[in-house]
């Protein structure tokens, strides 16, 4: 009888510690599995001015799914670092040798990821060894800060037009002596090549913000869940909407400027005759007028996302480095 | 003290040296493995169930302040593997496994039955303290994977009535936050948590001093002293881990 | 009770032990002889070092100084091998019987069969067991826990359990102390059909009077950490000594 009791307890602990340990190793199989450790895998390796803080096991994205991690970091020729990414072999056939590499983050406040796109199939698939082509992509700092130049640069041409319109509606009289002159006309020239810039680029940087703003909508990811939390994502949405409006209304102005300039071009010489052309003044007054207004709705835009809750820490964090100078 | 310390030091000592010679005492080693796992499970998992629940529940709101509870999964999975489970698993066993063995190897010393199995030629060493010592470090490991399955089943099912979460991306959202080096660092933790505590229970029952006040001192001395050094334990295994993260 | 005076062969030798705990010298260079199949009593007061001297014959205790000579075996020189062998042969039954709390009492006789004759068979163990057990006439409570026996019973298996290994050698520490006199003539009469049925040669330890008288062939007096007077019982209280004297007074006062 006491025989059986210690046979049936040796089975008890014996249970218990299979279970035990099998509770352990499939925790072990299948982070190993989330993590890729178990899969056959290449490496490559990309060479990065700045990597913004990726860190070795950091995530390795191809058309939003993972292929890899990061294995290994070093610093390389001048300042730049070398990163080594371990991918696994099932990627391979998806990847071609033009393939572009570039740092991004799996959301806002996410980690950052090295992203991979695909390259042209006209090009060879990629091997073991291999060392990527570098896309360089703004990062979300890098947007905010060009978006706030920008905006700037703006303001300061719809002042400066401001002043030019004002001469042009007062000295009435003095037009003439006004647009003869050659130097204003090529400031005025000057002025409208910057706008266009200006615009070029904010309509670039809209478009930007709106793919990465699309990007945290669609992928998944553990930040990107945190994002869509509809409101913040609506706010911000709509931020980027508003902000590609204004591009829209700027780059249209941009054109009508440009027009006049080309007419302000042409008749060089004959300044009269613009400012006897009743038309093309009116033109320009209103081309003053759309400036001003579409740069306050930039410049609100650029606001209203400052107020948003995900990049606060952003603006705040600049606002006190401004204090400090 | 310096005297205890030196006592404490021969004592782990013999520990190793009886350790490595056969014979072991196997059916002694199961027995004691059925006392301090297998009788520890059902509250080990009670209590690992329940603070599954309760931390998820007190991390939400300030996870919600910044619109971040679908974060809940993985803070919950990193502060059981990495903390909750081994220390909770520790602390219990420490109570409950700890001063069991203080109090019966105590009252063995005191009612001569350690001197009894000494001169019907056993080692009392190898038969007691070595298969109880080698049962904790085995066992405990153990019950803390049980505390962190069902602690994050608990924490789950509170996550589950309130934001829905299913299980597939709650394991996914926990998996991704954890790495090898949580698993690694907390196992051998609770290695060394096992180890501790049936060493300490049996070496205050050991040398507990004669009489019922003695089986008493050494019971109550096997949980604090034992719950102490668990903690010490901790505080440098945690340096320790960073180290390495870094 | 036979009186058999003077056998040849010595099986314990005890010269000049001294033993102390700190600074309280307990045994002061104690001589003893043990002869074979002889029951020797060992009468002291408590604390004067009579436990302190079985346990050092079994090697529990170590001793300051002198030898203690355990079938021709110096105790304290036995690599830890050769004194398990020794103490397969020396019995030691303890004075509060020391019985596995945690063990039935089946398992408490086999145990120490089971770790040292691994030879044996379950049928050999068994038989083993029964034997013992109908030797101290407790058949009935082998299936019982140590906590469910009274303490004469707890006693008579403590021997029983001694007994299993057949040593040639029994240590009885205070076997009557705390049993009510009935259950201490029991005892007694059990040490001497122990004697008689496994030819033991034994120390007895005890303050007990009336177990010296019924048990002893020889009593050897303890006193002052030495052995005072050794003979038989009414030898050594014929002595006049200042010391003994009330031993015997207080013990058979009613």
């Amino acid at each position: 009888m006491t025989q059986l009791s210690d046979n049936k307890r040796g089975i008890t602990v014996g249970l218990f510690l299979l279970i035990g340990l099998a509770i352990f190793l499939i925790g072990i199989f299948t982070l190993g599995g989330q993590k890729k450790t178990f899969v056959k895998s290449f490496t490559l390796n990309v060479v990065f001015d700045d990597i913004q803080g990726l860190k070795v096991g950091n995530n390795v994205w191809f058309s939003g799914v993972k292929i890899g991690t990061i294995k290994k970091l070093h610093f390389y020729g001048t300042s730049q670092v070398q990163v080594f990414l371990s991918v696994e072999e099932e990627a391979q056939k998806y990847i071609h040798k033009n393939a572009k590499a570039s740092i991004s983050s799996d959301g806002l406040i996410g980690s950052k990821i090295v992203v991979i796109d695909g390259g042209s199939p006209k090009f060879p698939f990629i091997e073991d060894g291999d060392r990527l082509m570098v896309n360089n992509t703004l990062s979300t700092d890098d947007i905010m800060k060009t978006l706030q130049v920008n905006n700037k640069n703006l303001v300061d041409i719809t002042s400066d037009f401001r002043i030019l319109a004002r001469n042009l509606v007062d000295g009435k009289g003095t037009a003439g002596a006004l647009l003869a002159d050659q130097q204003v006309a090529n400031n005025f020239k000057a002025i409208v090549e910057n706008l266009k810039n200006t615009t070029a680029a904010a309509d670039k940087m809209a478009q930007e913000l709106s793919a990465f703003s699309k990007k945290l909508n669609t992928e998944d990811g553990l930040a990107n869940k945190l994002l869509t939390d509809t409101m913040v994502f609506a706010k911000l949405q709509s931020s980027v909407d508003e902000l590609q409006k204004t591009a829209a209304s700027a780059a249209k102005l941009t054109a009508n400027l440009n027009q006049a300039s080309a007419k302000l071009n042409q008749t060089d010489n004959t300044a009269g005759l613009l400012l006897n052309d009743q038309p093309t003044a009116e033109q320009v007054k209103s081309i003053m007028k759309n400036l001003e207004s579409s740069s306050k709705k930039l410049d609100e835009d650029l606001e209203a996302l400052q107020h948003n809750f995900l990049l606060k820490g952003f603006f705040k964090k600049k606002a006190k480095a401004q204090q400090k100078e | 003290m310096l005297l205890e310390l030196y006592r404490v030091h021969q004592f782990v000592m013999k520990f190793f040296k009886e350790f490595l010679f056969p014979p072991y005492e196997g059916k002694e080693i199961i027995r004691q493995c059925y006392q301090v796992g297998y009788r520890s499970l059902l509250l080990i998992s009670l209590t690992g169930f329940i603070t599954g629940i309760v931390f998820t529940k007190q991390s939400r709101p300030s996870l919600a302040e910044f619109g971040a509870t679908s974060w809940l999964p993985s803070l919950v999975g990193i502060a059981l593997l990495r903390t909750l489970a081994p220390l909770l698993t520790a602390l219990i066993s420490a109570g409950k496994v700890g001063s069991s063995i203080g109090a019966e190897l105590g009252s063995m010393k005191v009612t001569e039955q350690i001197d009894a199995m000494e001169v019907s030629a056993t080692n009392p060493f190898k038969f007691l303290v070595i298969s109880r010592v080698i049962a904790t470090t085995v066992t405990i490991p153990i019950l803390t994977f049980y505390t962190a399955l069902v602690g994050l089943i608990g924490g789950f099912v509170n996550v589950m009535f309130n934001e829905n979460t299913s299980f597939i991306a709650y394991i996914q959202s926990f998996l991704d936050s954890i790495t090898f080096l949580d698993i690694t660092a907390s196992t051998i933790k609770s290695i060394v948590f096992g180890f501790t505590i049936g060493m300490v229970g049996c070496y205050q029952g050991y040398n507990s001093s004669r009489g019922t006040e003695g089986v008493g001192k050494a019971a109550n001395s096997a949980v604090v002293i034992g719950m102490f050094l668990v903690f010490v334990e901790e505080i440098v295994a945690t340096q320790i881990t960073f180290f390495f993260k870094t | 009770m036979t009186a058999q005076k003077s056998l040849p062969e010595i099986v314990i030798s005890i010269r000049g032990v001294k033993k102390s705990f700190g600074d309280y010298e307990v045994l002061k260079g104690a001589d003893l002889d043990l002869y074979e199949r002889e029951n020797l009593v060992v009468l002291g007061r408590s604390g004067t070092g009579k436990s302190v001297l079985i346990k050092i014959i079994s090697g529990l205790l170590t001793q300051d100084s002198g030898t203690v000579n355990v079938l021709g075996k110096d105790v304290s020189k036995l690599g830890p091998k050769e004194l398990l062998a020794l103490r397969l042969n020396v019995g030691f039954s303890f004075q509060n019987s020391a019985l596995y709390d945690s063990m039935t009492v089946r398992k408490n006789l086999e145990f120490p069969l089971v770790r040292n004759r691994k030879h044996l068979t379950k049928g050999e163990i068994n038989y083993a067991v029964e034997t013992v057990l109908d030797a101290v006439g407790l058949s009935q409570t082998i299936h019982q826990m140590p906590s469910e026996l009274s303490g004469g019973q707890r006693k008579r298996i403590g021997i029983a359990r001694t007994l299993i290994l057949q040593p040639q050698i029994m240590l009885y520490d205070e076997p009557t102390a705390g049993l009510d006199p009935i259950t201490c003539i029991e005892i007694n009469s059990l040490i001497n059909e122990v004697q008689e049925r496994f030819h033991t040669s034994s120390i007895i330890i005890t303050h007990d009077l009336t177990c010296a008288k019924e048990t002893g062939d020889r009593i050897a007096m303890l006193l002052d950490g030495q052995f005072q007077k050794i003979g038989t019982f009414d030898e050594v209280f014929a002595s006049d000594d200042e010391r003994i004297k009330p031993f015997y007074d207080y013990n058979f006062i009613v």
